[in-house]
């Protein structure tokens, strides 16, 4: 009770109350304390977290560094056992550390207690996995330590004696434990006595899996929570959302922050803005030039470029700062996936496994690898593996579609992209891949569809529409096609992009042959113009511009016989007017 | 959850960590109890010569299972061994006592040990005997062990001797996977005193991989033969999620998900699982052989094939197709026949669902018998003959046909077809009216499987011809009058096929119609219009039928017209010529209850030559009523009473007791009719006649309840009586008349204009 008093009174600081950032002094206080705080309770990667941000911002004159924490009469007798405890902590000797730990009363000495055990038994756990007894029992190791720290812990808790830290560890039981509704209630209450602690919001992030459950939890209304809702954002592909919050982060004075420019970068990666997390991602290895953390990200990037120098010199870069690290071998074999030495690169991305198990991207991405090298069988397993680990990798998923698509399965492939794109219902590329597979099956209104679909939620392939429009000629919809075409050198000219695309010239050349047949002589010759600019066309454009020449000759007679009705009903003539007369337009400002 | 191991199977240096030379079937890794088999062999080496013939031979034969087996706790496996020899099962527990409550290097000793048994000049075991082998193959996968996974045995020994120690005296006839949850769960509750809830407390025992192989399978084979012993959706879900979580890798874990899901229609869950099956067998198959025909480009195919069979189960015809058309294109380009062959199989199934076109089953048959595939072949002859018993064929030639089909079975013992063929045999006596032979057939395919039960030993219960035989006998009792017999046979087969179950909806439908019936009998038309519903949701034709002759009970007979000649129409399309009939029936019905008999004729004539066209000997005899009916109101009852003959003798034989009254009744009106022109002195006795046959139509009328029927023959008996001049009996039908009557509502209709 008393020390619970105490713990409170040290928790809420004036100016945490509310989520303003009026106060950037203060906030740095706070970032400062709680950093030393967690440092002092072995928790690291929180310390890391605070501390990165506190360096963002700027620096506190002497007389307004927060003091050095008051200590109590429990501190000061168990302070002995703590320094030893914490050394040895610090060394990764967890039992010793606990050993010399027990009975200890204060906070922070019993959370070390703890958290040693729990350590160790996570620990064991790792070591067991390498020499269990044959493959039986593969799966079948646990932490031993859990379940007795749950009951210790659920004990205080019910008591009322945890502080934030006793908390978050008390969460992170539960979840290791798979008991993810207690888990998430716990988290929530440390968020709320000790908002500044970054781990319990990230494993809160960790078990939110919609946007549901989000608006369900009573959060404190601290500034801390602002970080959490943009972080939580981007892991649940609200980006959008995401790129707003930490856009407002930035204003509020976080502009020097690593980890917000790193999260920024992320988020663009994900909604496929290639350009803008390029030149984000090569801002933050100039101020953070040995950070591993995100480089993974990075190299994905660049490998979708193709831009070799750049992950040569990525990849070497690392490996000089740490070749033992996910991040790195995951660069590494993306390295040589471009290079295409497809088996080196599944070599490294069973490092990474090996280096850590979870780490999902490295499956999905092996998954890649073995689709290269043909390796079917292979490939399905990895995707397998991933999905294993993550349910909503849509990656895997997709991966899976390809390769049963490959073994020439297109009806099996569909249920492999509908769950991919489920889980990206605005990702093109699932709903070209869908709307492939029923072309294939000869569903082609399905197919139709996915293609419309496809262009609509903003195609990055740029194939749907020739797609479409290419079904459409198939079913004789030679309107359909004819406008599906005309949107589709649209799109490639207004990106401003004069990439040699395959398609175009198929493009101009049915538009040719389309107004051709419409009778349209000025667009028709038009079209066959450009036409003549590609050397698998320029033949029949020629040949074209010919006839219209010679119909055109003939035509100042034969033109009365003709009359617009008849190639023009009167339903379509007036959709199509429009777009007819707007695309000519737009041809002759391109310069191909 | 993706441990480390899990990557070695993509180290090509390494064989998914399994060695694949085993035997026995025995996976190459000391456990507690492969330790406890251990002493109990060295034991036996040691009690040598000091053992009877009779204990040795018991235990030889005992050992071969133990080694085979899965892992069992040390309680069952010390019963076991005393069973056979009491001595050795205490020297073994003695022996398992000292190891666990000693040191770690008497284990050590034990194993260092067990080699000197090849020694000698005259060694106890043979070296490539099933002993030796197991004893090798223990020896070698002991020495493989790390020092930490030494002391990990070891540990493990202790609490199998621990664990077993505790669980003396709790009752061990239950399976271990239970017992041990329960337990655990009770130790937890003990421990912690939080309440715990029930997910938490499954979640605790990881099974071995032998003991995993042996619940899946006895799951699966439940599940195909007796559902109903089988574990519940629920609780069987529950558990192979917990096998998975600890063995992801356990392919078969997710087909038997699969069919667990089908179980309770699950379109979701159980395609996720079929393809996850199929993802996960794609390796296994991968291993054997890289690509070949043999290799995972098998799995390929079946997996497609699993996939067409999965959407036609839940009626995606479509879906069915596509994927079906898939596997065909694949087995195609493999040369795989037989797997041609299923497809073939399945494609006439799903053409079957749409037109009755029955080329491509003729096609099927030859081409299976060609493969060499007996199953398929008669799976096809038997659909062949339902499909032209619809369409009219005579039941000698196919009863000729199943008779061929069935020294098929025979040969090749495939009881599941022999079952089936037996449904067939009675499903297709009843489409041709002859209950009694019904009867028989469903009578011989239910004593026949007690036969079975003796030879083989595999008791196929819950398949899909014991709930057709079933349906089928309980609707012969109903019509029987036998009511109380029908809910006896519906109220077992609501037992042996629960409601979620795949053939549930069978006795659901069969189950209401019987229903339906009564209540119409009863003359209760709100009570069996509210059957109508339910009929409609699990057959729709037979449910717009119903509600017609509810609507047409109900006096409302434009409504029912409508409805009727809306189903005639789709009946006629669909070609469902049984439908037709009494479609038929029906509608001449209402044209003479609203008395125009000359537009019914016409109607009941094409009726009959439907029905004798077709060989429906039970709806013919039902048109030639209603046609004596109206011949009867049209003034010729003579000619009524020569056509009532011809049709009366196959009513009596086999038809239901409703219509045998409804016969009766309909020959003693005419008898009354014809007498009008007779001779006082004949008009007697054609007089006594009919109330002789008005006297058995009341006792059929009166086995079914039909109340309405009963109050007509009374009055009508009453009559006759009045007009015979014998007051007394008169007076007798006339006070049973008041008594029946008051119970039941007034109805618009003229009593001598229905015979029905």
């Amino acid at each position: 009770g008393e020390s619970l008093g105490k713990m409170a009174a040290t928790a809420v600081v004036p100016g945490l109350g509310s989520s303003d950032f009026s106060d950037l002094r203060e906030i740095k206080k706070q970032l400062l304390s709680v950093a030393e705080r967690s440092r002092e309770r072995g928790l690291q990667h929180s310390g890391k977290w605070a501390s990165e941000l506190a360096f963002a911002l700027d620096p506190l004159p002497l007389s307004e560094l927060p003091a050095a924490p008051v200590l109590t009469e429990e501190d000061a007798r168990d302070l002995d056992a703590y320094t030893l405890a914490k050394s040895y902590f610090d060394l990764k000797e967890y039992d010793r550390a606990a050993y010399f730990l027990r009975g200890c009363k204060s906070q922070k000495a019993y959370f070390l207690y703890m958290y040693s055990r729990y350590l160790s038994g996570e620990k064991k756990k790792d070591d067991e996995t390498v020499d269990s007894l044959g493959p039986l029992e593969k799966g079948q190791v646990k932490n031993e330590a859990l379940r007795e720290l749950r009951v210790e812990l659920s004990k205080k808790h019910k008591a009322q004696e945890l502080d934030g830290f006793g908390l978050y560890l008390y969460g992170v039981v539960l979840r290791k434990l798979d008991l993810v509704k207690e888990a998430i209630d716990v988290f929530v209450e440390a968020a709320h006595v000790l908002p500044l602690h970054w781990g319990a919001w990230l494993e809160l992030c960790n078990l939110i899996t919609d946007k549901e459950m989000l608006k369900c939890l009573s959060l404190p209304d601290t500034w801390m929570k602002e970080f959490f809702l943009a972080h939580i954002y981007t892991e649940l592909q609200l980006i959008e959302e995401a790129l707003q919050k930490y856009q407002s982060l930035i204003d509020a004075g976080f502009s020097k922050s690593t980890y917000i420019i790193s999260q920024i970068a992320v988020a663009y990666h994900n909604i496929r803005d290639i350009d803008k997390a390029l030149s984000i991602f090569n801002e933050l290895r100039k101020q953070d030039p040995y950070r591993i953390e995100n480089m993974d990200t990075f190299s994905n990037l660049l490998y979708v470029r193709s831009m070799k120098p750049e992950l040569s010199y990525l990849a070497h870069n690392l490996c000089e700062i740490d070749k033992y690290r996910v991040e790195t071998c995951c660069v590494i074999g993306n390295y040589y996936s471009l290079r295409s030495q497809h088996e080196k690169a599944a070599l490294y991305f069973q490092r990474a496994l090996k280096l850590n198990p979870r780490y999902l991207g490295a499956w999905t991405l092996m998954g890649h690898e073995y689709m290269e090298m043909k390796n079917t069988s292979a490939a399905i397993q990895a995707y397998r593996h991933a999905i294993e680990v993550n349910k909503r990798d849509y990656r895997a998923w997709y991966g899976l579609g390809q390769t049963y698509e490959i073994l020439k399965m297109p009806f099996y492939c569909l249920y492999y992209y509908r769950r991919a794109h489920q889980l990206r219902p605005n990702d093109s590329r699932m709903l070209v891949a869908l709307g492939e597979c029923y072309e294939k099956l000869n569903q082609l209104v399905e197919a139709k569809k996915c293609y419309w679909r496809a262009y609509a939620v903003g195609d990055v392939e740029k194939m749907a529409l020739v797609k479409l429009a290419k079904l459409h000629e198939q079913l004789n919809e030679s309107e359909q096609a004819a406008q599906c075409y005309i949107k589709y050198i649209q799109d490639i000219y207004s990106c401003g992009e004069i990439v040699e695309h395959l398609e175009v010239s198929t493009a101009f050349r049915y538009l040719a042959q389309y107004y051709f047949k419409c009778k349209l002589w000025d667009e028709a010759s038009a079209c066959a113009q450009k036409c003549c600019a590609f050397n698998d066309t320029r033949e029949e454009g020629k040949a074209l511009l010919r006839q219209i020449l010679q119909l055109r000759n003939q035509g100042e007679t034969s033109s009365t016989e003709i009359s617009a009705p008849f190639f023009l009903p009167a339903a379509l003539s007036s959709n199509n007017t429009p777009t007819r007369r707007v695309s000519p337009l737009n041809l002759s400002s391109v310069t191909p | 959850m993706a441990s480390v191991h899990e990557s070695l199977y993509f180290n090509p240096m390494m064989t998914n960590g399994v060695v694949h030379a085993n035997v026995f079937g025995i996976k190459d890794c000391v456990t507690p109890y492969k330790m406890a088999l251990l002493v109990l062999l060295s034991e036996l080496g040691r009690a040598g010569a000091q053992l009877s013939l009779l204990e040795r031979r018991r235990l030889n034969r005992l050992l071969l299972p133990l080694l085979q087996g899965p892992d069992m706790m040390l309680s069952r496996l010390h019963k076991a061994i005393k069973e056979s020899c009491p001595n050795l099962a205490n020297s073994v527990q003695i022996r398992i006592k000292l190891m666990a409550e000693g040191e770690l290097k008497d284990m050590e000793q034990f194993f260092d040990d067990l080699s000197d048994s090849f020694t000698g000049t005259e060694p106890e075991v043979h070296k490539t005997s099933v002993v030796g082998l197991f004893l090798r193959h223990m020896i070698l996968a002991y020495n493989k062990l790390s020092f930490s996974q030494v002391y990990k045995l070891y540990t493990a020994l202790q609490q199998y001797y621990q664990n077993d120690e505790k669980k003396t005296g709790i009752d061990e006839t239950d399976m271990e996977l239970t017992n041990t949850d329960e337990l655990e769960g009770k130790m937890e509750k003990e421990e912690l005193d939080v309440p715990l809830r029930e997910e938490e407390i499954s979640c605790s025992g990881p099974l071995s991989q032998k003991q995993a192989e042996y619940f899946l399978s006895q799951q699966a084979s439940l599940l195909k033969n007796d559902e109903t012993k089988a574990l519940t959706p629920a609780f069987l879900q529950k558990e192979l999620n917990n096998l998975l979580k600890f063995n992801p890798d356990f392919a078969e874990a997710h087909y038997l998900s699969y069919l667990n899901s089908l179980r309770v229609q699950d379109v979701f869950s159980s395609t996720h699982s079929l393809l996850h099956y199929f993802d996960r067998l794609i390796l296994t198959g991968a291993e054997s052989k890289s690509n070949g025909d043999e290799g995972y480009g098998r799995s390929l195919r079946y997996a497609a094939l699993n996939l067409a069979a999965l959407h036609c189960r839940f009626g995606h015809y479509q879906q069915a197709e596509l994927a079906l058309q898939e596997a065909i294109r694949i087995a195609q380009e493999s040369n795989d026949h037989v797997c041609l062959q299923h497809c073939l199989s399945w494609l006439y199934i799903l053409e079957q669902k749409r037109s009755d076109s029955c080329v491509l089953l003729e096609h099927s048959v030859k081409k299976a018998v060609h493969f060499g595939l007996p199953y398929l072949a008669s799976l096809g002859i038997q659909s062949l003959v339902q499909q032209r018993a619809f369409a009219g064929k005579t039941a000698n030639k196919l009863m000729d046909a199943l008779k061929d089909s069935d020294l098929l079975h025979w040969k090749h013992s495939l009881s599941e077809l022999i079952d089936i063929s037996i449904a067939q045999k009675t499903a297709i006596w009843r489409l041709y009216g002859r209950s009694t032979m019904a009867l028989q057939q469903a009578q011989m395919l239910l004593s026949m499987n007690s036969l079975e039960a003796v030879n083989v030993g595999v008791q196929q219960n819950n398949t899909e011809s014991f709930a057709v035989v079933l349906c089928h006998l309980a609707e012969l009792h109903a019509e029987q009058g036998c009511f109380a017999a029908a809910s006896e046979i519906l109220k077992h087969l609501k037992e042996r096929f629960p409601p979620s179950s795949q053939h549930a909806q069978l006795w659901m439908l069969f189950d209401q119609k019987i229903q339906f019936d009564r209540a119409m009998n009863d003359g209760k038309y709100h009570v069996a219009d509210s059957f109508v519903a339910g009929i409609t949701a699990l057959n729709s034709i037979e449910g717009v039928y119903r509600k017609a002759i509810v609507l047409k009970a109900q006096n409302q007979m434009s409504e029912a017209h409508k409805l009727l000649q809306k189903l005639l129409i789709h009946c006629q399309n669909i070609k469902n010529t049984e439908m037709v009939i009494s479609v038929l029936l029906s509608i001449a019905e209402l044209y003479w209850r609203s008395s125009c008999h000359t537009i019914a004729l016409p109607v009941l004539l094409q009726a009959l030559a439907l029905s004798r066209e077709y060989r429906l000997q039970y709806l013919a005899s039902e048109t030639v009523l209603n046609l004596a009916f109206s011949q009867l109101i049209l003034g010729i009852p003579e000619q009524a009473l020569n056509i009532l003959h011809t049709a009366i003798e196959p009513i009596l034989a086999h038809g239901a007791v409703l219509d045998k009254g409804c016969a009766m009744f309909l020959v003693a009106k005419c008898q009354v009719a014809s007498a009008a022109s007779y001779s006082p002195q004949k008009k007697a006795e054609a007089l006594e006649s009919a109330i002789l046959n008005l006297n058995e139509a009341k006792t059929y009328f009166a086995k079914v309840d039909c109340k309405e029927q009963l109050r007509d023959v009374l009055y009508f008996q009453a009559r006759l009586f009045h007009t015979l001049g014998n007051t007394q009996e008169r007076n007798k039908c006339a006070m049973l008349f008041r008594q029946v009557h008051q119970e039941l509502p007034a109805h618009g209709v003229p009593l001598i204009n229905a015979f029905k």
